[in-house]
């Protein structure tokens, strides 16, 4: 059949340009392998190498573009637009298109290493051949997950360019592609309603980024074990990994801030594999680079740093086969679906890890030993402790994240704890301590040796007002953790010696300040952690007079609160109103008012919220949360239930009839719940003024009486139940204020117990939601740590490259 | 002793420690006869709802209540009692992943948390002709 207004030509290119990224990555690599052997023929390898690298990096942004051309101009006719894009989605989240899918954001990765490779070609002068031979294999792997070629029946890759949505193998038969004209009628699925978010432009490619820079000190480490240039790497290998540490940290960060704007997991952080996964790497590359450090000045900690710098880069892989590969499955939330490209990832972790240890092994015997140790009043020391600690904590982490691996390998059925998060927290809460009051006094140790006194001398004015502060904490915030008020000690202490040093020692030189600067804004991130996580409030708390208790439940967990349309309720420090909803496009906004009383009780509006739901009939509908900033604490709200249509709006349901009976069985003293009032079962009585009734005399009648509480008034309901000719013949009883009428149609004598059925009349249906509150207490901290950790970080990598 | 032999087998200490307080901090994927078999104990059973039967949900009554029945991937089918809010998306979960324990002798599960795997979110949906 011959289809319409396809446009395959853009595919062909696109294929062009992902099998020549692939074929000059191999010939670069290998080139530049060649080129690192310094003999006669090296020069022209090396000439060879670096075209080949920039075709291949002019091929990756080939790619790029034609991808970013189809989706531009919605192809759906292509699976990979189909899948991940519209036509009514706003152009902005075109980006987010881009790289909801695997193949996207392997390619962003693969992209972000040619920058840097490209960089690389002009700055890394002698290692430019070995450097640039790892980066290339590197990318070989990497644009092999693009090729989406069947080698043997296996197939290597996905392909965006190639898979077109009627010849993908689960749509190919459906009755839509016998119509040659097909695309005048298709829409995309759509994007991922969650990822409709600013934050998801920034955050991957920023993370992407910060993961690609660890392919440098990699690079580099594998070259200074390759040429036995033990020590020559780590000078330019430094920068480089400042760079990942600030950019990776940055980017998880994001992450948090995207999770705290747009999910609604009530937090920023929650320990998903996802979140781990990205976390472990930094981690382990802060402790990289203070070990090069270390080595930079001292010339200590050498096989520590190869260590760090290559199994960073592992860990890497190891992430992306975690989320890439589906194995998280069940245990994460957002774990990504399988691909089929699992084995390919394994066989690519494998070979770069057993390539740096064989490396590490051969050259065991050769590596420059230690003198002497490092002295026990040394920085260097002090920053060895650090980097180990960093690595341990990173491995309890990994190994907890890892258990779905473990289940497999091992055939176990394990399954995180229900308080996996607070397990987490108990033991990251120690390695946190001692990374933070190592950052506070490992300035004020120089390398080599200190002299104590000295040492104590400076350090003591940083102490006490340390002490000073952390109590003051402690009174402000109400802290009642003890354990966790080490943290908040440490934290604290941290963040004050580094400014202490950055004017006493330093005197203000702000170009020098760098590394305090990154501290003190490391040591505002924990603190906020703490104090945002450690004091969370959830003020939601069912207060709708509706006790849950009363139930009798055991475990009731009252997290929600229910809204009813026009009702104020007290939460928190606030009283709370639902005062109706808003359509907005997709969107569906509630909005709740804010108030506090008064000295005279009266209500003052403070603010509005207006968390919303995302209508997405094909994807599902998805909350965003909503949240109100103040300088010392955040009101953040999400809408855990409610009714998508408006009851207003419903048409078949005229609001006078009474909707379906509701069955109770009560005996004296019980209470039961309509939509709109508490209802308690008084009493029962025989005696009754039967001509009221017009009950005949013989006939058995018996009265049952029940409180019906809004919150403003008692009413009172009084059915009766009546055998008329051994015939039961019940008389309603109703309340016509709340729309209610009562039927007592059983009682059993022996057990005093009755049945009644309640009826509620459609109109008592008001509109309502069920919500989350949260307060957090400065979390502005940890954002405003985060920015100056970055600006530190900043400073400190200017001042290395100018040195 | 080198301070560095101290640092390792320190190291070497946390990481022990670390493996065992978390392979001893799990619960453990089940299936309804297994959580059955020991009441009290917190188990993950992975299931799918049961279309057919009623789901209850009154808000009004209690926000934090939501009882429905889903059938675990043995085909063994249990009332859950959710002590949660009705999470929005339920009707389009495929695989649910229950959190709780077994509450004898009722029969009931009753279940502290939920977690969803929505195959829509990620690669539902045909191509369909648009008006």
């Amino acid at each position: 059949m011959e289809y319409i207004n396809e446009h395959l030509w853009i595919g062909k290119l696109g294929n062009v340009f992902v099998i020549l990224s692939f074929v000059f990555a191999l010939l670069a690599g290998v080139s530049y392998f060649f080129a690192a052997r310094e003999n006669e023929v090296a020069p022209s390898w090396k000439r060879i190498a670096r075209i080949s690298f920039r075709i291949h990096a002019l091929s990756v942004v080939g790619i790029v573009g034609s991808l970013f051309v189809m989706l531009y101009s919605h192809y759906f006719e292509y699976e990979y637009v189909w899948h991940h894009s519209n036509k009514e989605m706003p152009m902005r989240y075109i980006l987010s298109c881009f790289w909801e899918g695997q193949e996207g954001s392997f390619l962003l990765w693969t992209f972000w290493h040619v920058v840097i490779g490209l960089v690389l070609q002009k700055t890394s002068k002698t290692f430019e051949a070995p450097v640039m031979a790892t980066i290339s294999l590197v990318q070989a792997f990497l644009t092999s997950m693009l090729l989406g070629i069947f080698v043997f029946e296996h197939r290597i890759g996905s392909n965006p360019f190639t898979v077109l949505l009627r010849n993908h193998p689960d749509f190919a038969y459906i009755p839509l592609f016998q119509n040659p004209q097909y695309l005048d009628k298709l829409d995309g699925r759509g994007l991922n309603p969650l990822l409709q978010n600013y934050w998801m432009t920034i955050h991957p490619p920023t993370l992407f980024l910060g993961f690609a820079l660890t392919v440098v000190p990699f690079a580099y480490a594998m070259a200074g074990l390759w040429q036995k240039r033990f020590n020559d790497w780590i000078k330019p290998a430094l920068p480089w990994a400042f760079v990942g540490v600030a950019v990776l940290g940055v980017g998880i960060l994001m992450g948090g801030a995207w999770a705290y704007e747009a999910l609604s997991f009530g937090g920023f952080w929650a320990w998903d594999p996802v979140e781990n996964a990205s976390l472990v790497p930094w981690l382990t590359l802060v402790g990289t680079a203070h070990l090069l450090l270390i080595n930079r000045n001292h010339g200590q900690s050498l096989l520590a740093a190869f260590f760090l710098a290559i199994l960073t880069f592992v860990l890497i892989l190891y992430s992306t086969f975690l989320t890439r590969s589906g194995i998280l499955g069940d245990s994460s939330v957002h774990a990504f679906t399988d691909l089929g490209m699992s084995g390919q990832l394994l066989i690519y972790l494998f070979f770069f890890l057993l390539l740096g240890v064989y490396l590490l092994i051969k050259n065991w015997k050769h590596f420059p030993r230690q003198a002497q140790e490092e002295g026990i009043w040394s920085r260097e020391f002090w920053m060895f402790v650090g980097a180990i600690v960093l690595l341990v904590s990173s491995f309890q982490i990994m190994f907890y994240t890892s258990m779905p691996v473990w289940n497999k390998l091992f055939d176990l059925h394990k399954a995180p704890a229900k308080d996996a998060i607070g397990f987490y927290n108990s033991w990251q809460l120690p390695f946190a301590f001692i990374t933070t009051l190592l950052i506070a006094i490992g300035q004020y140790f120089k390398y080599k040796n200190t002299e104590l006194k000295v040492f104590l001398k400076k350090i003591s004015i940083s102490l006490v007002i340390s002490l000073a502060l952390t109590f003051l904490m402690i009174y402000l915030v109400n802290f009642d953790k003890p354990y966790y008020s080490i943290l908040l000690f440490s934290s604290i202490f941290a963040a004050v010696a580094n400014a202490n040093y950055m004017f006493l020692v330093l005197k203000g030189k702000i170009r020098k300040a760098g590394a305090s600067v990154a501290h003190i804004g490391f040591a505002l991130v924990m603190l906020g952690v703490l104090i945002s996580t450690s004091k969370k409030d959830i003020i939601s708390q069912n207060t709708s007079g509706k006790s849950i208790e009363s139930l009798g439940e055991k475990f009731s967990n009252s997290d929600n609160i229910l809204l009813t349309l026009g009702d104020t309720l007290p939460m928190g420090k606030y009283l709370v109103t639902y005062v109706g909803r808003k359509k907005e496009g997709i969107n569906v906004h509630f909005n709740v008012d804010y108030f506090t009383k008064d000295a005279t009780g009266k209500l003052k509006k403070e603010f509005t919220l207006s968390p919303l739901f995302q209508i997405n009939p094909r994807m599902g509908n998805v909350p965003e949360p909503d949240t109100r900033h103040f300088p010392t604490f955040d009101v953040y709200t999400h809408v855990t239930f409610a009714l998508i249509e408006d009851p207003k709006e419903k048409k078949d349901n005229p609001a006078d009839e009474y909707d379906a009976a509701k069955n109770h069985t009560m005996k004296k003293g019980d209470t039961i719940f309509s939509s709109n009032a508490i209802i308690v079962f008084d009493s029962l009585s025989t005696r009754i003024d039967k001509s009221k009734y017009k009950i005949d005399d013989k006939d058995i009648a018996v009265q049952a009486f029940f409180r019906v509480l809004d919150i403003k008034k008692t009413y009172i309901a009084a059915p009766l139940y009546v055998i008329h000719n051994n015939m039961i013949q019940p008389i309603a009883s109703k309340v016509d204020e709340m729309g209610l009428q009562f039927m007592f149609w059983k009682i059993d004598p022996s057990t005093g117990k009755i049945e009644i059925s309640l009826q509620e009349k459609k109109s008592n249906t008001k509109d309502f939601i069920v919500m989350q509150a949260i307060v957090f207490p400065y979390i502005n901290i940890l954002w405003l740590g985060a920015i100056i950790m970055a600006i530190g970080t900043l400073l400190a990598i200017i001042e290395r490259i100018r040195k | 002793m080198k301070k560095i032999h101290i640092i390792g087998i320190v190291i070497i200490a946390v990481a022990i420690g670390a493996i065992f307080t978390t392979l001893n901090n799990t619960s453990t994927y089940a299936s309804f006869t297994e959580a059955a078999n020991e009441p009290g104990n917190e188990f993950h059973v992975v299931g799918k709802r049961d279309k057919e039967k009623e789901m209850v949900y009154e808000p009004k009554v209690d926000a934090n209540k939501f009882t429905f029945f889903m059938t675990d991937n043995k085909g063994k089918e249990c009332k859950v009692i959710l002590h949660k809010n009705k999470p929005q998306d339920f009707e389009h979960s495929e695989q649910i992943v229950l959190i709780g324990k077994m509450k004898m002798p009722e029969n009931e599960f009753e279940a502290s948390d939920i977690l969803m795997k929505c195959p829509s979110k990620y690669n539902d949906g045909k191509p369909q002709a648009s008006n």
